[in-house]
C-alpha cells in the first residue's frame, strides 16, 4: 500500500472506507481506491490457489502410496476438503493481509476508526455461508462413511477372515481358513479382508498404513475392519495407540500379492488353500 | 523502582495480636505438609507387604494425598473454617492482615487473600510450568531429531511425552484464567475482590502442592501412559502412575474451587449498571471457560480416583480380565477432554478480542457474534468427545452423529474470524505486541481450525488418527492461538499487573522466533503425520527423517523465543520504564486504578458506575 502516507491523516483511508468508496462509483477516490481493492482481491485469489495448490499437490505426494478402497477415499476426501477449505483460507488471509498493510506504527495511538457497530447483512451472509461449507463438508463425510459400510457389507460374504492380535509388543495374524499364524500381514490382491482385532494385554492401535483402516485392539472385546486391497506392494503395520515401553517399535511388514503368490506363501507356511 | 516501592508501605501493617495466622506461611506449611507425609508414610509402610504393588501404590497415594493435606493446614488455609466450627470468625484485623495489607514481598508466600497477590502467584507460578514443560519439549524434538538417536531410554521418553503433556495441559487451564482472572478480572468488573477471598487463597495454594507431587512421578519411574492415561495401561503401569493420578485429583480441586469463585464473583460483584451485554469480553470467555470446567474436572477426578482404586484395592472398572472397560474410561476421559480444550482456548481468544478494540480504536465488530461464537462452541462441546473414540471399536454407528456434532463446531468458530477480521476491516491496527497476536492467531487458528475438520471426519481419522498429523493440529489451537492469546494478554496487562512496561524490542524479538519456529515445527509435524508417523514414538523410520528434523529446528527457534520472553519479562518487572495508568488508551476499568492497586481496588467514596459497554471508541458515523 505504498501509494498511502500512512502519516497523512487526510489521504489516509481504512480498507472498508476503500471498499465502500469503490462499490460507489461516483465516489472522488473511486479510481485511486479501485487498485487498493484489486489488490485486496488478488490477495484473495492467491491464498485460494495456494490451498487449492496444497491439495492437489502435497496430501498425495505426502499420503502413502494408495493400496486399498479405503485409502483412496481417504485421499480423495483429503483433497477435496482443502478445496472447499481454500475459498475461506483466501477470505481470512487476504482481508488479514490487506488489513496488515494499512498498520499503524509508532508509540501513540492511531486515529479513531469510524464507530461502526455490527453489518446485519456481512454477519448474515458469513453465517449463512460457513453453514453451507460446514454442511457439505457433514454430507461429504457422512456418504464417505456410508458408502465404506455398504461395501463392508457387500464383501463381508467372501471376506478372507484375518484374526489380529496385540500384546505388548507384538502383532500376530491367525487365518483361521488356511490354519496358520504368522507376525507378517500377507494378503491376496483384490480380495476382500476382514480383520478381527483384540489384544492380550492393553489398548493397542491395529494400523496397516497403506490400507488406510484402523482399529483399536481391545482386551476381550473383538473390533473388525474391512477393506479390499488394490495394489500389490508392501506394506507397513504399525501400533497407533500408546502401549507401554516399546510402543515405537511394535510394527511389523506386510505384503499385498497375488492370489497366487498368496497361496503359495500359505503353503510354505503349512498352512491349507481353499 | 524506587518510586514504587514507597507507596506500597503508606498504611501501617495491620496487628492482630499474637494470632496464628501471623506465625503461618509457606514455610510452616511445607513442614506440615512433610511431616504430614513422611508420617503417613511409615505409618502405613510398617505391617504391609511392600513387595506387592496394591501395597506400594496404596502408601503412595496416601502419601501424596496427605502431603497435600498436611501442607494446606501449615499454610493456615483452615483457620477460618474451623473457627466457624467454634461459632467465631476472623476478627477484621485479621482478615487486613490476611489480605496481605503493607507486608510487602512477603504476602507472595503467605495464605494472602487478596486478588491481585493470587493473580502474581497464578502468573509464576504458569510461568514456571511452561518452563518445565517446555523443556520437556525441548528434549523430546531432541530426540526426534534424527531417527535412531537413542539420547534416551524408552521408558524415558514415553515419561516425557506424559509429563510435557499434563504440565502443559495443567499450566494452559490456568494461563489466562489464573493470572488475568485474578488480577484483572475482578477491577475490570469494578468489584473489590472476588466474591470469596479465601477460597481464591484455597485453589492458587491446593494447585501449588500438586506441582511436587507432579514433579515426583520422574523419581518414582515416570509413566508410560501419555497425558490421556488410558487404562488399562495406567493399572499396570508403575508407582509414577500414582503421582500423575494424585495430581489430577489435587488439581481438579483447585479448578473447582477457582471456577466456582470466578462465576460467583462475575455473577454477584458487578459493578452498578454492568448489565451483562456491558461485560468485558475477557470477562465472558474466562466465566464461559471455568463454567465448562466445573463439570469437566470432576469427571476427570472420578476417573483418576476409580484408576487409584483399580489400582490399589482391587476393583476392575477397567479391567477387562474382571468385567470392566478400558472403553468406560476413554468415555470419563474424553468427557473431560473435550470441553478442556475450549476450557483453554475461549479465554486466550476473549483476551485477543479484548484488546482488538484498543489497538484498531473501534468497536468490536458485532459484539453478538462474538458471545454467540463463544457459546455456541461451549454448548457443542459438550456433545463431540466420542470423536476422539471413532477408531476405539467402541460403536462405531454413533461416528456418524459425533462427526456431524464436532464439524458443526466450525460454525461458531467462524464467527470468532468474523468479529476479528470485521473489526480490523475499518481501522487502522496499531502494531503493538497483543495486536501482532491477534495476526498469529488468525493464521494459526486458521490451520488448527481446518487441520481439525479432517480429523473430524470419521473416513479420513482412519488415517490420520493417532499420528503425528493429531499432534499438530492441537498444538496450533492450544499453542498457536490460545498461548498466543495469553502472551498478548501479558503483554496487554503487564503494566497494571507490574507498574512497568514490557521491553518491546525483546517483545518483538521473541514474537517472531516463537511464530516463525512454530510454524516450522508444526507444518514440518504434518508432514510427518501425513506420511503416516505415528505420535507418541521414541522412534520412527528413515522416511520421516526430514520432516522430523524440520519439526526440531523449528522447536529450537520456538524454545529461545520463549527464553527472550522469559528475559524480557524478569528483565522489565525490575528495570523497565514506568508505566502510565493507561498506557494504551483502554475504557474498562482496570485501567482506571493506579498502580499499585490499592487493596480495594476502587476508593469508597468512588466506586465505578458503569453506563455504556466498553468498546466505544471511534468517531460518529456520518
Amino acid at each position: 500500500m505504498s501509494s498511502h502516507d500512512h502519516n497523512d491523516e487526510e489521504s489516509w483511508r481504512t480498507p472498508g472506507e476503500r471498499f465502500t468508496n469503490f462499490l460507489n462509483r461516483k465516489n472522488p477516490h473511486y479510481e485511486h481506491d479501485q487498485k487498493d481493492v484489486g489488490i485486496a482481491f488478488a490477495l484473495g485469489i492467491f491464498y485460494t490457489l495456494v490451498f487449492v495448490a496444497l491439495g492437489a499437490w502435497a496430501y498425495p505426494k505426502w499420503m502413502p502410496t494408495v493400496m486399498s478402497t479405503d485409502m483412496k477415499g481417504i485421499e480423495r476426501l483429503m483433497v477435496v476438503f482443502t478445496y472447499i477449505s481454500a475459498p475461506v483460507c483466501g477470505v481470512v488471509l487476504g482481508v488479514a493481509t490487506y488489513t496488515f498493510m494499512n498498520r499503524h506504527r509508532g508509540d501513540t495511538p492511531p486515529p479513531d476508526g469510524p464507530m461502526i457497530r455490527t453489518h446485519r447483512l456481512t454477519v448474515g451472509l458469513w453465517t449463512g455461508i460457513s453453514t453451507v461449507l460446514a454442511v457439505l463438508a457433514i454430507l461429504y463425510g457422512l456418504i464417505e462413511l456410508n458408502s465404506a459400510n455398504d461395501a463392508a457389507v457387500a464383501d463381508s460374504k467372501n471376506a478372507l477372515v484375518v484374526n489380529v492380535t496385540g500384546s505388548q509388543w507384538v502383532w500376530s495374524f491367525n487365518y483361521p481358513a488356511q490354519g496358520i499364524t504368522t507376525h507378517e500381514l500377507m494378503l491376496p490382491i483384490n480380495q476382500p479382508v476382514q480383520f478381527n482385532v483384540v489384544s492380550t494385554d492393553v489398548n493397542h492401535n491395529f494400523w496397516p498404513v497403506q490400507l488406510g483402516v484402523k482399529t483399536d485392539a481391545n482386551r476381550l472385546a473383538v473390533t473388525h475392519l474391512d477393506t479390499t486391497p488394490t495394489k500389490l506392494g508392501k506394506i507397513d503395520v504399525k501400533c497407533a495407540e500408546l502401549c507401554g515401553l516399546y510402543h515405537a517399535y511394535m510394527e511389523t511388514n506386510g505384503e499385498i500379492m497375488t492370489s497366487a503368490d498368496f497361496n503359495n506363501w500359505v503353503t510354505a507356511q503349512g498352512g491349507h488353500t481353499a | 523502582m524506587t518510586t514504587l516501592e514507597h507507596k506500597t508501605s503508606t498504611r501501617p501493617v495491620p496487628n492482630p495480636k499474637k494470632s496464628l495466622i501471623t506465625k503461618l506461611n509457606m514455610g510452616t506449611g511445607l513442614i506440615v505438609g512433610i511431616a504430614f507425609a513422611f508420617g503417613s508414610y511409615y505409618w502405613l509402610k510398617s505391617g504391609q507387604d511392600m513387595s506387592r504393588p496394591n501395597n506400594v501404590n496404596k502408601v503412595l497415594i496416601v502419601t501424596m494425598l496427605m502431603w497435600s493435606l498436611g501442607f494446606m493446614i501449615g499454610i493456615g488455609a483452615f483457620i477460618g473454617p474451623f473457627r466457624w466450627l467454634i461459632g467465631k470468625d476472623l476478627t477484621p484485623e485479621e482478615e487486613l492482615y490476611l489480605a496481605g495489607d503493607g507486608q510487602g514481598i512477603k504476602r507472595y508466600f503467605k495464605y494472602c487473600t487478596d486478588h491481585k497477590v493470587v493473580g502474581i502467584q497464578y502468573l509464576v507460578g504458569v510461568m514456571t510450568l511452561l518452563g518445565v514443560g517446555g523443556t520437556m519439549a525441548m528434549m523430546i524434538r531432541t530426540n526426534l531429531a534424527m531417527p535412531g538417536s537413542h539420547l534416551v531410554t524408552p521408558t524415558v521418553y514415553n515419561s516425557l511425552v506424559g509429563l510435557h503433556g499434563i504440565t502443559m495441559i495443567i499450566a494452559m487451564i490456568i494461563v489466562a484464567t489464573g493470572p488475568f482472572g485474578n488480577y484483572i478480572m475482578p477491577i475490570m468488573i469494578g468489584a473489590r475482590d472476588m466474591a470469596f477471598p479465601r477460597l481464591n487463597a484455597l485453589s492458587w495454594w491446593v494447585l501449588f502442592t500438586a506441582i511436587p507431587v507432579l514433579c515426583s512421578a520422574w523419581f518414582l519411574g515416570g509413566i508410560p501412559t501419555g497425558w490421556v492415561a488410558y487404562a488399562p495401561l495406567s493399572v499396570q503401569a508403575g508407582p509414577g502412575m500414582n503421582a500423575f493420578l494424585c495430581t489430577i485429583i489435587i488439581f481438579a480441586v483447585s479448578t473447582a474451587v477457582a471456577g466456582m469463585n470466578i462465576t460467583a464473583t462475575v455473577v454477584a460483584m458487578r459493578a452498578k449498571g454492568m448489565s451483562w451485554n456491558r461485560v468485558p469480553l475477557f470477562v465472558v470467555g474466562a466465566t464461559i471457560s471455568v463454567a465448562l470446567a466445573i463439570p469437566a474436572f470432576p469427571t476427570f477426578m472420578l476417573s483418576m480416583i476409580q484408576t487409584g482404586l483399580d489400582r490399589t484395592i482391587g476393583t476392575s472398572f477397567y479391567d477387562a480380565n474382571m468385567g470392566g472397560s478400558g472403553w468406560l474410561y476413554a468415555h470419563l476421559f474424553w468427557i473431560m477432554g473435550h470441553p478442556e480444550v475450549y476450557v483453554i482456548l475461549i479465554p486466550g481468544v476473549a483476551i485477543l478480542m479484548e484488546v482488538l478494540p484498543v489497538f484498531v480504536r473501534m468497536p468490536l465488530f458485532s459484539h453478538g457474534a462474538a458471545i454467540a461464537g463463544f457459546a455456541g462452541i461451549a454448548g457443542l462441546s459438550a456433545f463431540v468427545w466420542a470423536h476422539h473414540m471413532y477408531m476405539s471399536g467402541w460403536l462405531p454407528m454413533f461416528n456418524g452423529p459425533f462427526m456431524v456434532t464436532t464439524e458443526m463446531i466450525s460454525i461458531p468458530t467462524g464467527l470468532i474470524f468474523l468479529v476479528m477480521l470485521g473489526t480490523l476491516w475499518h481501522g487502522r491496527p496499531w502494531m503493538k505486541l497483543p495486536m501482532l497476536s491477534v495476526y498469529a492467531f488468525l493464521w494459526n487458528m486458521l490451520i488448527g481450525g481446518i487441520t481439525g475438520i479432517y480429523l473430524s471426519d470419521v473416513p479420513a481419522d482412519n488415517y490420520l488418527h493417532g499420528s503425528m498429523y493429531v499432534t499438530a493440529h492441537f498444538h496450533y489451537t492450544l499453542m498457536g492461538s490460545a498461548l498466543t492469546g495469553a502472551v498478548a494478554g501479558l503483554a496487554y496487562w503487564f503494566p497494571k499487573m507490574t507498574g512497568r512496561m514490557l521491553n518491546e524490542r525483546a517483545g518483538y524479538v521473541s514474537f517472531w522466533l516463537v511464530q516463525v519456529g512454530f510454524q516450522i515445527l508444526f507444518l514440518g509435524m504434518f508432514v510427518a503425520g501425513a506420511e503416516g508417523q505415528p505420535r507418541r514414538v521414541a522412534d520412527y523410520a528413515h522416511m520421516y527423517a526430514h520432516a522430523d528434523l524440520i519439526s526440531t529446528i523449528g522447536a529450537y527457534m520456538v524454545g529461545t523465543g520463549f527464553i527472550v520472553l522469559l528475559w524480557a519479562v524478569v528483565h522489565s518487572w525490575r528495570h523497565g520504564k514506568i508505566a502510565p495508568m493507561n498506557p494504551w488508551g483502554s475504557k474498562t476499568l482496570e485501567w482506571t486504578v493506579p498502580y499499585p492497586v490499592p487493596l480495594t481496588n476502587f476508593p469508597d467514596d468512588a466506586m465505578p458506575v458503569v453506563t455504556s459497554d466498553f468498546y466505544g471508541y471511534g468517531k460518529a458515523v456520518k
